[in-house]
């Protein structure tokens, strides 16, 4: 039966981290429109510290590697999107303890507890054009999926689906939310940033797992 | 097409950094630079004395690194540009704030100031760090509509608070009373913005955001948050004749009243026009019957390059005004 261990999920974080890299200049034009314009330098930046700083763990346990991506992502991107992106991650670690290997509902649950810290501390739900229109149905997919190359296949498409919801919407969080009927049309990204994470574990799990 | 603005900075990564470096260089007498990211006070306050600090995103210099010093912040948290710094930073800010007196947080209302202050907050239970709380501030009247004041953004008007506060938190009160005095002020200040031109991300180059030559916004934020819609620029006169009456009306101010009147560059409108403008707010505000306490003029939070002012008001009583005249010296702001 297929499982996540700590080697695994250092690798997907990895996956990540060079994906997002790859799409920093895009995901800076998507943030032109809607706010400073230096989402993907600042998101790129905090997934390269955090990849350094899981290579650096004396002890790369599942906790510590999701912790410490929690860690760069909150302290290294600052603003409302490190403490959106580090929550994310910050409130699956609880769901993980001591456990050294996740089985497809296990990475569910740590998933969905993510979801939920980002809805409550961005105050947001689906519609709002923010990042939880790409994660909260790459999430439930994910759920619904019976094993894990179906579910991270499953997320990666209801993801790419939800941030393209994000166009026509306008902002009701965050700085767009000044940007009133100017946001329609332009996509959100950092829904798109989570499009691009989701889309980046189904690859890597379709080309190191399966 | 966007065009580029050519900045005199070096790699847009180590700016943060190198311009901390040199503003604390520069008055090593006021501040000193601790960890890179923290600018405090050469001489911390005494012992027994609420500690003031404030994190935000660089990039709105002197804002609020010139507001570090006596009778102003203990603090200045910076993060990257136009992003506030993460809950870590801001836990070691408090920690070097702490004088035995306790710690208000002060938090400019954007998204992500907010939340990192409470994730900061939440670090500190965690940690068994007490005697903490937080206070929200906001003033931009176009943010939000009457009614709904805690939704709006902070802008360049809590200036009013951070120098009476500052010099609140010279007395005796204790974090409770400092913090009731901040929302007094905040309930009492309004503020409106303008402006005629974007400016460009020091981080991308790129210009923020688009805005024809010989247009105008009205209520426009510190980052290019729409405003009151865009319009055919007006000269000064008629400039403050559009935006003074929204801002009388908000609080409202009313004949009889006192205020102090700020008048912020947001960066390049030059003093002459600033003159200028103050010339008619001045004139409408007497012919309101509101008296002028204070006045003040220049650039306390900019946005880069952007051209463009905020007009902020704030009523006073005896309390208010004796803090105002209360001595301060912080690097850009000081008040003998």
């Amino acid at each position: 039966m297929s499982a996540i261990g700590a080697q695994d999920l250092s690798a997907l974080i990895q996956a990540m981290a060079e994906r997002v890299a790859a799409e920093r200049e895009a995901l800076n034009r998507l943030d032109a429109a809607l706010g400073d314009g230096d989402h993907g330098t600042s998101i790129s930046t905090a997934f390269a510290v955090a990849v350094e700083e899981i290579e650096a763990l004396e002890q790369p346990s599942l906790n510590a590697i999701w912790l410490a991506t929690a860690k760069a992502l909150m302290n290294r991107m600052g603003g409302a999107s490190g403490a959106i992106f580090g929550t994310f991650f910050l409130k699956g670690v609880a769901t993980l303890r001591d456990a050294d290997r996740l089985h497809k509902d296990a990475m569910g649950a740590l998933l969905a507890a993510g979801l939920e810290g980002v809805k409550a501390r961005g105050k947001a739900g689906v519609g709002d054009k923010t990042m939880v229109d790409a994660l909260a149905p790459a999430v439930a997919a994910f759920g619904a999926a019976d094993e894990f190359a179906s579910a991270w296949r499953a997320a990666a498409a209801a993801a790419r689906t939800g941030a393209e919801s994000t166009r026509d919407q306008v902002a009701r969080q965050g700085r767009a939310k000044f940007l009133g009927e100017r946001a329609i049309g332009q996509q959100d990204p950092g829904a798109t940033t989570i499009a691009l994470m989701f889309e980046a574990s189904h690859l890597w799990w379709k080309e190191n797992k399966q | 097409m966007t065009a580029r603005v050519h900045k005199l900075i070096n790699r847009p990564e180590n700016l943060v950094d190198e311009m901390l470096e040199g503003f604390c260089a520069a008055h090593s007498d006021i501040v000193r630079l601790v960890d890179k990211r923290l600018v405090m006070r050469a001489q911390p306050k005494a012992p027994g004395k609420v500690g003031l600090i404030i994190g935000c995103g660089s990039g709105h210099e002197p804002a609020m690194t010139g507001w570090i010093g006596e009778g102003l912040f203990d603090v200045n948290i910076a993060g990257e540009i136009f992003a506030a710094p993460g809950p870590a930073l801001m836990v070691q800010g408090i920690r070097a704030a702490d004088n035995g007196g306790g710690v208000l947080i002060c938090v400019s209302h954007h998204a992500g100031d907010l939340l990192n202050a409470e994730l900061a907050l939440e670090l500190c239970e965690a940690e068994g760090i007490d005697n903490v709380d937080m206070v929200l501030l906001y003033d931009d009247i176009s943010s939000a509509p009457k009614g709904r004041e805690p939704e709006r953004r902070g802008t360049a008007g809590l200036f009013f608070v951070w120098k009476l506060l500052g010099a609140f938190c010279e007395g005796d009160g204790d974090l409770a009373a400092a913090k009731a005095l901040a929302e007094k002020v905040r309930d009492n200040t309004r503020s409106l913005a303008m402006s005629l031109s974007s400016c460009a991300s020091p981080v991308t180059g790129e210009v923020m955001f688009e805005m024809a030559p010989g247009e105008m916004e009205i209520g426009m934020g510190l980052h290019g948050e729409v405003g009151m819609g865009r319009q055919k620029a007006l000269g000064a006169d008629e400039t403050i004749d559009l935006m003074l009456p929204p801002l009388l009306e908000d609080l409202p101010f009313q004949a009889g009243d006192e205020v102090l009147v700020l008048l912020n560059n947001s960066g390049s409108l030059t003093l002459m026009e600033l003159f200028v403008l103050y010339r008619r707010a001045a004139a409408k505000l007497a012919e309101a019957e509101i008296s002028v306490y204070r006045s003040w003029i220049g650039p306390y939070a900019t946005t880069q390059e952007m051209a463009g002012f905020a007009l902020s008001l704030c009523r006073v009583d005896e309390q208010m005004k004796a803090l105002w005249d209360a001595p301060a010296n912080g690097a850009y702001m000081k008040q003998l």
